[in-house]
């Protein structure tokens, strides 16, 4: 029972220190905007040290209890969690505060991939980051705006809140190649990236055939996608021509937008044309006349 | 007469207390050094799954990460946040090693694990977004002396990017809560 007494005793010596200890104490707000000074109440009396610990910052300074302390806009430019400590005499007090993001001041915006074969459907895939001017990320929600444009033709354009300082979407290509700009933008903030759209695989393909005495010259009609898109040079095209002995089959690649080749022949033939899974027309041939 | 396997495990005991006896001024210093437990859950990531050998890297790598940020603290050496830390991150530890040379005011983390779920994982695969429940105690010291010390849930948002053999902390912000 002494015992307990003499416990109980001793405990509350030790709480009495404590709050001694706590006589000087710090009141910063729950919440400040970066790069914006503010100041912190404080209690007690006489000279103190004051300790400021942020992310990036760590400042000391002699300060006098009872008075404010003021917080230079400089030492809370970065975002997160600050420890403000007061010591004096009879102790440390702390108080932690945070830091949250200034207004959206720059994009950080991946694009992928850098070619696109043109009309494909959400083919591109564009994430926007959305940072204050001390490059911390802005969680509050933002609204970004996407477009992809492709020259002397029609725009595409969606917008989208940004979720914990992020915005993504998928955007289908346009239907004409070239260099296409993707932009994400908030505001006059805007980040552009250049998408490489390329034609998609050849359609419609056409050929035409001339014998030329035991042999025959087969070209193709420039040779386009399905939205009029010339297909890249170097792209393989291949020539099929069927006739008594069997078959014969020559790959020739585009150059300058058509495809060309010269084909031994006797008699008469039948010749069809290929590029990838697209078919093109047959062309019969006589035989030597 | 004591047998031989008594002797042993009695030799052990005492290597064991006398180990335990010269870690214990130096605990901060060990602290430091050990991988910090990091347990990732990608049940809510979009809008790609993540594959499971990307998700035992990235928990690998941010465990590094962090431990290779109470390092770079402890010893004032900007250049340990080479490995695992990029971009806004590693620019503003790196201005915390800076600061803390020049004022003396150092920051000591003791890293008790961390819970991570990951957010968003681009669907290029460039970049992952995570969120981060770290269980620390901080310490502030001005030289020796410690002017704040305490045990605190802390939330993070991370942004992660891959690099050539591994994944980096690009983004590393304390936040108010989730």
């Amino acid at each position: 029972m002494r015992h307990t007494f003499v416990f109980f005793i001793l405990l509350l010596l030790s709480e009495l220190s404590l709050t001694g200890a706590r006589a000087a104490d710090l009141h910063p707000p729950k919440q400040v905007t970066a790069g914006n000074g503010f100041s912190i109440a404080t209690t007690g009396n006489g000279d103190a040290t004051f300790y400021l610990v942020g992310p990036s910052d760590r400042a000391k300074q002699t300060v006098r209890l009872g008075n404010a302390i003021e917080v230079a806009a400089d030492d809370v430019r970065t975002a997160g969690r600050y420890i403000a400590t007061v010591c004096g005499s009879d102790g440390c007090a702390s108080s932690a505060f945070y830091v949250v993001a200034a207004a959206p001041a720059q994009l950080s915006f991946l694009v992928h991939p850098s070619r696109v074969p043109v009309s494909a459907k959400d083919a591109i895939s564009a994430v926007a980051f959305v940072f204050d001017k001390f490059h911390n990320l802005v969680l509050q929600p933002v609204k970004v705006d996407f477009n992809v444009a492709v020259k002397d033709a029609p725009a595409i354009s969606r917008s989208l809140p940004t979720s914990n300082g992020v915005a993504w979407i998928r955007l289908n290509a346009t239907r004409k190649g070239g260099p296409a700009q993707v932009v994400a933008s908030i505001g006059s903030i805007s980040e552009h990236r250049v998408v490489q759209q390329v034609a998609s695989d050849a359609c419609n393909l056409r050929i035409k055939a001339t014998r030329k005495g035991n042999s025959v010259a087969v070209e193709t009609e420039t040779v386009r996608d399905c939205s009029g898109n010339p297909v890249p040079d170097g792209t393989v095209v291949t020539f099929t021509a069927t006739d008594a002995k069997g078959k014969t089959t020559v790959d020739a690649p585009i150059k300058r937008g058509t495809a060309r080749v010269q084909m031994p022949l006797t008699g008469g033939a039948t010749i069809s044309v290929a590029s990838g899974v697209a078919m093109g027309n047959e062309v019969r041939i006589g035989g030597t006349p | 007469m004591i047998s031989w396997v008594a002797f042993r495990r009695l030799g052990l005991v005492l290597f064991a207390v006398l180990l335990l006896a010269r870690l214990g001024p130096n605990t901060a210093a060990w602290a430091a050094d050990a991988l910090p437990s990091v347990q990732l859950n990608a049940d809510s990531i979009s809008p790609r799954p993540i594959e499971e050998l990307t998700g035992k890297n990235i928990a690998r790598d941010y465990a590094y990460a962090w431990q290779t940020l109470a390092q770079a603290l402890d010893q004032d050496r900007s250049e340990l946040l080479d490995g695992y830390f990029t971009g806004f991150a590693k620019e503003t530890l790196s201005r915390a090693v800076a600061d803390q040379k020049k004022s003396g005011i150092r920051v000591h983390y003791i890293d008790h694990g961390h819970k991570v779920s990951a957010l968003f994982y681009s669907p290029s695969g460039d970049a992952m977004q995570l969120r981060d429940t770290a269980q620390l105690e901080v310490q502030v010291l001005d030289g020796d002396k410690m002017v704040h010390q305490e045990q605190v849930a802390l939330n993070y948002l991370v942004l992660m990017t891959p690099a050539a053999d591994r994944w980096v902390v690009r983004l590393l912000e304390t936040v108010p809560g989730f």
